[in-house]
């Protein structure tokens, strides 16, 4: 089902959390809200499910305005961070309460349960009680939990966040499997870019209570729209280098090494201050333009390096590379910069094209 | 050095120091149960004969009083009844407050808080009076609902602190699996308040069973006295005076408390210390 | 949605409610109401009569209110015959033929005395032959004013005049007030309070006991839960739990033990007497013990009260801070005073706010061990309070005047705990709920 937000605001008491939201999840679709802690993507999930209450606009699940429906006539499944499975009822009464609510009769509710169950992959723990299982399987529960009653929307909240690392491995894949599996429309808020980028279908990236760029997580990184959308996915992160336009090239503050900007750019006036974008793996390239600089750092990822190199000016470039043996710390090296690749930014942070 | 020396720390003058401090209480609690069993010669402290006699208010009744199984019923009845009005009461009030929206929730927290501290002379006078217009002076129902009045601040209190622990996810959950709040609160809440619900209601059957001063002035007459004021009542009757009786119906009064305090020490605990918090 | 929502609260909180607006507001409203009156027992809850006593008119002749006349006029009785009275005799059933005669032979006069009144009757032919009859029917045409109880103002008023006493406007007025058995309205309890010498000696002695006792219990629980965190945890248990007894004993249990402790057949004198010295009385025996004494009583119940809540309020402290600070050379007395202590500090304001408040209003123990004695020396304000409405040998509760003491009391009481909300931050108390629907 699609769920659209139109001219969506929240505010708590005179604090506006939200601005005038406009945001639709198509059906069928795992959206991400991605962002900063207290960029208000958590204060979405909840008007979305009806815990908060709108202060503005609209919400639309399919046709129909929920905005002043309450969360129990909206039809939304919801897993919680820390999983909010009931402590005193076993797994099978924790996942067969929403139908429970619903005075479904018990054969139903029963085969409601094993099938979603099966879906799930926890068939063999219903008799158990929540404090008994691991993280992954209370994930697991309150996934059943909130898929059993065939909602509407599935809305997840930080739902890896409390995994050690394999287990949030396993689990993205688990939780995109069964959310395509089910078809079910599924919007996952996180503030981890890499849970976002590989799980998600589309990205809606959102800062100070406002989306900045909703896309795929392919087009989000490549081409974002501001340095912070460009900041924000990446890992090792994107570097900046300030400069001022001379011609077609960047004159970098406080130095005398120049960048080419990419040719495929509206070319800037001379002497226009801009950003450049840099992400780690087009410095140490085969082509472009090289800069030199100094090792000032390396960080041994295993399959990869991670150099640091220092230009004159301070700055700091990072580059990703095959291991090499012949670089060391504190040795000077010249890399190029694939500029075609460069992102360009003015001064606010807008993406030059 | 002083690291040194704080590693060999001795704690047996410390042990000493509080000893002496508390030797009026294990004298006290010591021969309250010595003198129940035993006689001793006046001038002395040692004991010298071992016997029954103390006891004998278990099965005899002096005359122109009320029997002790009767006042036992009684205080029984009393803490009982009080205590199921305090849980009752407090269960939703407490939930309210911590929990739900509704007009003028500052105001009653505030209302709480302030009624928490009333002193009790004030209410006692007119109640007194209104006791006695209604015909429920001289009755168990009267003062048990005067007791539970004056304990359902601190009770709503507590149940407050208690509903504010259990995590608002579950209350999400429950309510994002469609059910109302009032099913939330009934099938997924109170099974998590359960401990609290137990502390809170024998810290009141405590209190209740305990309670001397509303009792002695609601129900002063022999048939529906309480434990304390049966006791209080032959402690001021300086006719037959006589500590080892005194002491004997004061262990018996004692013990069941004794008993609930060791089973539910953890719990109690939480309520001397977190229930007052605030 | 919101509205409803408010209803399932308001639902929640109203059995709650009501029982505060029975059991608090009610009681606080008319104890408020009785303190601007002079209710007690003798003049009881419900209005009053018109009764002149020869009391009250002792009293009119001590005070020299009224003139002489007046007074004798008041107190005397006598017998008229007139239309009011026969028609109050044929009421009351006596024979018309007698009362006939009585009409017809004795009509207009006016007898001082009953006796006089009599031996007129016992010319009458129709008269009862039963002495006691006779004297019986003579009490319709009494017109004495004195011991007869009069529901209104009216009917008092009338029979004052009936009786022959001329009463000017003021002097009817002090008669009928004085007369008024029922309570009146009067700020006369707070200019009594405020002028009585005893009230200041009870309100120097509440300080004292509430000051005393409460730096009792703030440094012996400091005490308590300091020691027992630095004892081995056999120890520290013991003792904590030897500190409980006297908060978990019923008071009047454990005002007993103190009893048997304190008084000369107790156990110090016991022990004293081994030394050749004479049994006393520490309870009741002098001004200085029995405070020693209330003061003890108090203290080791509240001790514990201290010691719990500073006990988990260290035991909160993380151990590496107390492990950083023995590494950095502190012994076990700067551990106490630069990194414990300091962690204190809100424990120790709550408890003594706490304590305070619950120490002003209490009564209970001192009502058991001392009553307050010897001579009123140990009474406070809160069990003088009581004993004036509610318990005292003499029998007349005044419960006007009781209301007025605990009317100060209550008034102390909320302006202090108001002051406390603001003190812990009441705001942080008052999280909004996080389910808006």
């Amino acid at each position: 089902m699609r769920i659209l937000l139109d001219k969506f605001t929240k505010k708590f008491d005179d604090t506006v959390v939200i601005n005038d939201m406009d945001l639709e999840i198509k059906d069928g679709e795992l959206m991400a809200l991605l962002g900063p802690s207290g960029c208000g993507k958590s204060t979405t999930l909840f008007s979305i499910c009806g815990i908060y209450q709108c202060s503005g606009g609209r919400i639309l699940f399919g046709d129909r305005d929920v905005s002043n429906v309450s969360s129990q006539q909206r039809n939304v499944g919801v897993v919680f961070q820390n999983y909010a499975l009931y402590p005193h009822m076993s797994i099978y009464e924790n996942i067969a309460f929403p139908l429970m609510v619903k005075k479904m009769d018990a054969a139903q509710i029963k085969k409601e349960v094993h099938a979603i169950a099966k879906l799930v992959h926890i068939g063999d723990l219903l008799e158990r009680r929540p404090s008994q299982l691991s993280g992954g399987q209370q994930q697991r529960v309150a996934l059943c939990r909130a898929l059993v009653r065939r909602p509407d929307v599935l809305l997840l909240d930080e739902p890896l966040a409390n995994l050690d690392a394999k287990l949030r491995l396993e689990m993205r894949s688990e939780i995109r499997r069964i959310q395509q599996e089910t078809g079910i429309t599924a919007i996952l808020v996180t503030h981890d870019q890499v849970e976002a980028m590989s799980m998600c279908d589309r990205i809606a990236l959102m800062d100070e209570g406002k989306v900045l760029q909703v896309t795929t997580p392919n087009d989000m990184y490549h081409n974002p729209q501001t340095d912070f959308v460009a900041s924000f996915l990446g890992n090792p992160p994107i570097a900046f280098l300030e400069g001022e336009v001379a011609g077609n090239q960047v004159l970098l503050n406080g130095s005398q090494l120049k960048v080419a900007l990419p040719s495929s750019i509206r070319q800037p006036d001379n002497g226009t201050k801009v950003r450049l974008g840099v992400r780690p793996e087009l410095v140490g390239t085969d082509r472009g333009n090289a800069v030199a600089g100094r090792i000032s750092f390396i960080e041994t990822q295993g399959r990869e390096n991670l150099y640091d190199l220092t230009l004159d000016n301070g700055a700091v470039l990072r580059s990703i590379q095959a291991v090499r043996s012949d670089i060391s710390m504190g040795q000077t090296a010249n890399w190029n910069i694939d500029t075609e690749r460069v992102l360009v930014f003015d001064t606010n942070g807008q993406r030059l094209l | 050095m002083s690291n040194e020396n704080s590693r060999n720390f001795k704690s047996w003058p410390v042990t000493i120091i509080l000893t002496v401090f508390s030797l009026p209480i294990l004298v006290m609690y010591l021969y309250l149960v010595v003198d129940t069993f035993t006689n001793t010669e006046p001038g002395s402290l040692i004991p010298n004969e071992f016997t029954f006699e103390h006891w004998r208010f278990l099965w005899e009744t002096e005359p122109g009083r009320v029997s002790i199984w009767t006042a036992t019923l009684n205080t029984l009845i009393f803490a009982s009844v009080m205590t199921a009005l305090v849980l009752s009461v407090s269960l939703t009030a407490g939930y309210a407050l911590s929990r739900l929206n509704m007009p003028y929730r500052r105001f009653f927290l505030g209302g709480v808080l302030t009624l928490h501290a009333f002193p009790t002379v004030t209410l006692v006078i007119a109640l007194f009076i209104v006791l006695q217009m209604v015909g429920l002076y001289n009755t168990l129902i009267g003062v048990i609902f005067i007791k539970a009045a004056l304990m359902l601040p601190f009770g709503i209190w507590v149940m407050k602190g208690f509903y504010d622990t259990v995590p608002w996810e579950i209350e999400m959950a429950g309510v994002q699996d469609g059910a109302s709040r009032f099913m939330v609160w009934h099938k997924l809440v109170l099974p998590q308040i359960k401990p609290g619900l137990i502390a809170l209601g024998v810290f009141s059957f405590l209190e209740g069973w305990s309670e001397y001063v509303l009792p002695q002035i609601f129900t002063p007459d022999a048939d529906v006295q309480v434990l304390s004021v049966y006791l209080a009542s032959l402690i001021a009757d300086d006719q037959n005076f006589d500590f080892n009786l005194f002491k004997s119906i004061g262990l018996f009064y004692i013990m069941p408390v004794i008993v609930l305090y060791l089973l539910f020490q953890n719990k109690l605990m939480n309520i001397y210390g977190g229930g007052s918090k605030g | 949605m919101r509205q409803r929502i408010g209803l399932l609260g308001l639902g929640f909180m109203a059995p709650a409610m009501i029982m505060v607006v029975v059991f608090f507001l009610i009681p606080v409203i008319m104890t408020a109401f009785f303190a601007f009156t002079n209710m007690g027992t003798a003049t009881g809850v419900s209005g009053g009569e018109y009764l002149l006593t020869p009391k009250i008119i002792k009293q009119f002749e001590a005070n020299q209110t009224l003139d002489e006349k007046v007074i004798t006029a008041l107190g005397s009785s006598s017998y008229i015959v007139n239309k009011t009275n026969l028609a109050r005799a044929k009421e009351a059933g006596l024979k018309s033929k007698y009362l006939g005669e009585i009409d017809k032979k004795l009509h207009g006069k006016t007898f001082a005395s009953r006796r006089q009144f009599e031996r007129a009757l016992k010319k009458l032919k129709s008269r009862p032959r039963n002495t006691r009859a006779l004297i019986k029917s003579t009490a319709h045409f009494s017109n004495s004013v004195l011991n007869t109880r009069y529901e209104t103002l009216g009917d008092f008023k009338t029979a004052l005049s009936n009786n022959g006493a001329i009463l000017a406007e003021p002097q009817l007025k002090i008669v009928t007030q004085a007369s008024y058995t029922g309570w009146i309205w009067t700020t006369d309890n707070f200019t009594t309070m405020f002028s009585k010498p005893d009230t200041w000696f009870v309100a120097v002695n509440t300080l004292v006991y509430v000051v005393l006792v409460l730096a009792f219990n703030i440094f012996f629980g400091l005490f308590l839960s300091l020691t027992t965190f630095y004892l081995p945890t056999g120890q520290s248990v013991f003792f904590r739990a030897i500190w409980l007894l006297p908060r978990i004993s019923p008071p009047v249990l454990y005002v007993l033990l103190w009893k048997w402790l304190t008084w000369d057949t107790g156990f110090i004198s016991t022990v004293l007497g081994w030394f050749g010295m004479a049994p006393y009385n520490f309870m009741l025996g002098s001004v200085e013990s029995a405070w020693t004494v209330v003061i003890l009583i108090n203290g080791f119940v509240g001790a514990s009260l201290g010691m719990i809540l500073f006990s988990s309020a260290i035991q909160a402290i993380p151990t590496s801070i107390l492990y950083a600070s023995e590494v950095d050379g502190a012994n076990r007395w700067q551990q106490i005073r630069y990194i414990i202590l300091p962690q204190l500090r809100w424990p120790i304001l709550f408890t003594t706010s706490y304590t305070t408040l619950s120490l002003l209003t209490s009564f209970e123990y001192i009502l058991l061990s001392t009553r307050g004695g010897p001579g009123g020396t140990t009474n406070v304000w809160a069990l003088e309070a009581y004993f004036t409405a509610l318990n005292n040998y003499s029998g007349n509760l005044q419960y006007g005047y009781g209301a007025a003491m605990a009317l100060v009391l209550v008034t102390i009481g909320i302006s202090v705990s108001l002051l406390y909300l603001r003190l812990f931050k009441f705001d942080d108390l008052v999280t909004r709920p996080r389910i808006e629907s």
